[in-house]
């Protein structure tokens, strides 16, 4: 086993497409994860602030999500016309997904924002757009960062699945072994797709921190700075 | 000056909020709206800077109708301290008071530099400005929350019970410290509160409002005290209204009467009368009883505790409640200082109170 595992991954061959699966994955896990936070946004702060969208988008996001991934790979290319082996099927349904994942967690960071707070946005002079993406997001930081990074799980492990139909990044390594009764692509694949899970995850941790300075350390220096 | 015109504010379930509140804030006074929950102190309040439209009736500052304002526009040469401060979370104390500076398009720089400088105003040391709001106690974040409505420099502060979530003892300084800055500032204000003695202490004017939105009474604190317009005026501001209203009564003409002394740490002569103990600077630290035998020279510990002092030149509450809380039965006068001035008695606070009355 670990011998064939050797063999496989000092082929240069290999080395090179394993690489290139790697990039692609990659490439086709991340891009509609920003698309669909994106889109994710507009919609959460429409379905927060008018209840007859909220109903709508919360209902739809829900019964999308239920929609397996496979059979949506399979018929977007009729509704939007692309090619079955399209790069941009997986990019579009994962889009939609991820969307579909972060609207509520969007609806439900501006619904836990506190009313004084955004009270105080408005009586200092903000308009509705500025005030949300200089006071709303900001403060919605956290809990969208626990939605992002959900989905980005979420998005890594459903790209294998379009190695069904022919664009799955790491996961043709898996269509690779089954066909061939090999098991060293699967082994490199599996590892490979919980090794970038696992990196993007510190990295949006990360950037999580760097985002909300703010929330640092609040309850040991508030002890130092007494009373007024 | 800010003029509600007959002010009727319904909300679309059927409440009245506000029921047409005729009244006028003059400028540079300080002007507080105050009545139980559910009277629209609230809602008349944010009726002045658009955050509620009325229904009915028209708001004017300085003669111009809010409506014909852009709200945005309006509202950033408008104050406004909220209750718990409304601070942003994720900006730093600097940066929030910088906040109306940067929206009416300073630079960054002289926006920074005017919230340090309103830092100083409100009496918050400069470093405090790269703390966030978290890191602050609620008094210090109701300070922030001061400077961050002064800093354009507006003519007009709008404050939405800003003292109500802090404790009694940081709550008074609060509001000492808004009077002075108001005598400094002269803006302005009007100010909503449920606390009655809230309004008596900051009011030039004060409104009460009943449930329902509908105006009670509007006059300045003394009046209300004297006389209040109905029943429920009178129940608002309490049963011992007759008492509080000293508060506006000068004691010009109060008779001083010197007080047998002692001093601390020296021997005491024997006493057939109250002897008032004073420290080196000629502070009242405790009264000795009558025929008490002290032993070496004289401790704080043979000392009854004093009343509450009067400072020479105040109200006639301040006089009659030292005569009242002292053992003695002489209120103790200090000067600005504390130092020892003499006593007051009881009595005479009322002759004074009668002679008053009688030239009114």
């Amino acid at each position: 086993m670990i011998h064939d595992l050797v063999k496989y991954l000092s082929n240069p061959r290999n080395q090179d497409a394993v690489v290139h699966l790697l990039l692609v994955h990659i490439r086709l896990a991340l891009v509609p994860l920003l698309i669909g936070l994106l889109a994710a946004l507009p919609i959460g702060w429409a379905a927060q602030r008018y209840r007859r969208v909220r109903a709508l988008v919360l209902g739809a996001s829900n019964v999308l999500y239920t929609v397996p991934s496979l059979a949506l790979f399979v018929i977007l290319p009729s509704i939007i016309g692309t090619r079955i082996l399209d790069e941009l099927n997986v990019v579009v349904a994962l889009a939609l997904y991820t969307a579909a994942l972060l609207v509520r967690p969007v609806v439900d960071a501006l619904d836990a924002l506190p009313a004084h707070v955004l009270a105080a946005a408005t009586a200092v002079g903000y308009r509705p757009v500025r005030r949300f993406l200089t006071v709303e997001l900001p403060l919605a930081v956290p809990v969208l960062a626990a939605g992002v990074r959900v989905a980005s799980v979420s998005n890594i492990s459903l790209v294998s699945v379009g190695a069904l139909i022919g664009v799955g990044g790491l996961g043709q390594l898996f269509t690779e072994g089954f066909q061939n009764a090999y098991n060293p692509p699967i082994v490199v694949g599996i590892a490979l797709t919980l090794a970038l899970a696992l990196v993007v995850d510190l990295l949006l941790v990360a950037g999580r921190s760097l985002l909300t300075p703010w929330q640092g350390q609040r309850a040991g220096r508030r002890r130092l700075v007494g009373a007024a | 000056m800010i003029e509600f015109r007959a002010v009727t504010k319904r909300f679309p379930d059927g409440t009245t909020a506000v029921d047409k509140l005729s009244l006028t804030a003059e400028s540079g006074r300080i002007t507080v709206l105050v009545g139980p929950s559910g009277c629209g102190k609230t809602t008349s309040l944010r009726m002045i800077n658009r955050m509620i439209d009325p229904t009915d009736g028209t708001i004017f500052i300085d003669d111009l109708d809010v409506r014909t304002t852009d709200p945005a526009v309006l509202r950033r040469g408008i104050g406004y301290v909220i209750q718990q401060a409304g601070l942003f979370p994720h900006r730093t104390v600097l940066d929030n008071v910088a906040t109306v500076p940067l929206l009416i398009g300073w630079g960054r720089r002289k926006a920074r530099a005017r919230a340090a400088e309103l830092l100083e105003v409100v009496g918050l040391p400069a470093a405090m400005g790269a703390r966030y709001p978290a890191q602050l106690s609620g008094g210090q974040q109701q300070r922030v929350g001061v400077a961050r409505a002064l800093a354009a420099d507006p003519p007009v502060l709008l404050m939405d019970e800003p003292f109500s979530a802090v404790d009694p003892v940081v709550r008074e300084g609060l509001q000492d410290e808004l009077l002075r800055l108001q005598s400094e500032l002269g803006k302005t204000v009007v100010f909503v509160t449920h606390d009655i003695d809230e309004a008596i202490k900051l009011g030039d004017t004060v409104a009460v409002l009943r449930e329902g939105g509908r105006l009670a009474q509007f006059a300045p604190p003394d009046q209300l005290l004297a006389e209040p317009a109905d029943d429920f005026v009178s129940s608002f501001v309490g049963r011992d209204r007759g008492y509080r209203r000293l508060s506006f009564v000068g004691s010009d003409g109060l008779a001083i009467h010197p007080l047998r002394t002692v001093a601390l740490g020296e021997p005491a002569p024997p006493l057939d009368e109250w002897a008032l103990a004073v420290d080196g600077a000629g502070r009242p630290r405790g009264w000795l009883p009558p025929s008490s035998t002290v032993d070496g020279p004289l401790t704080e510990d043979a000392l009854r505790p004093g009343g509450s002092l009067y400072t020479k030149g105040g109200s006639l509450r301040g006089a009659l409640d030292a005569a009242l809380s002292s053992p003695s039965g002489y209120g103790v006068a200090v000067d600005q200082a504390g130092a020892l001035v003499g006593g007051v008695v009881a009595g005479e606070v009322l002759a004074l109170l009668r002679s008053h009355r009688d030239d009114s």
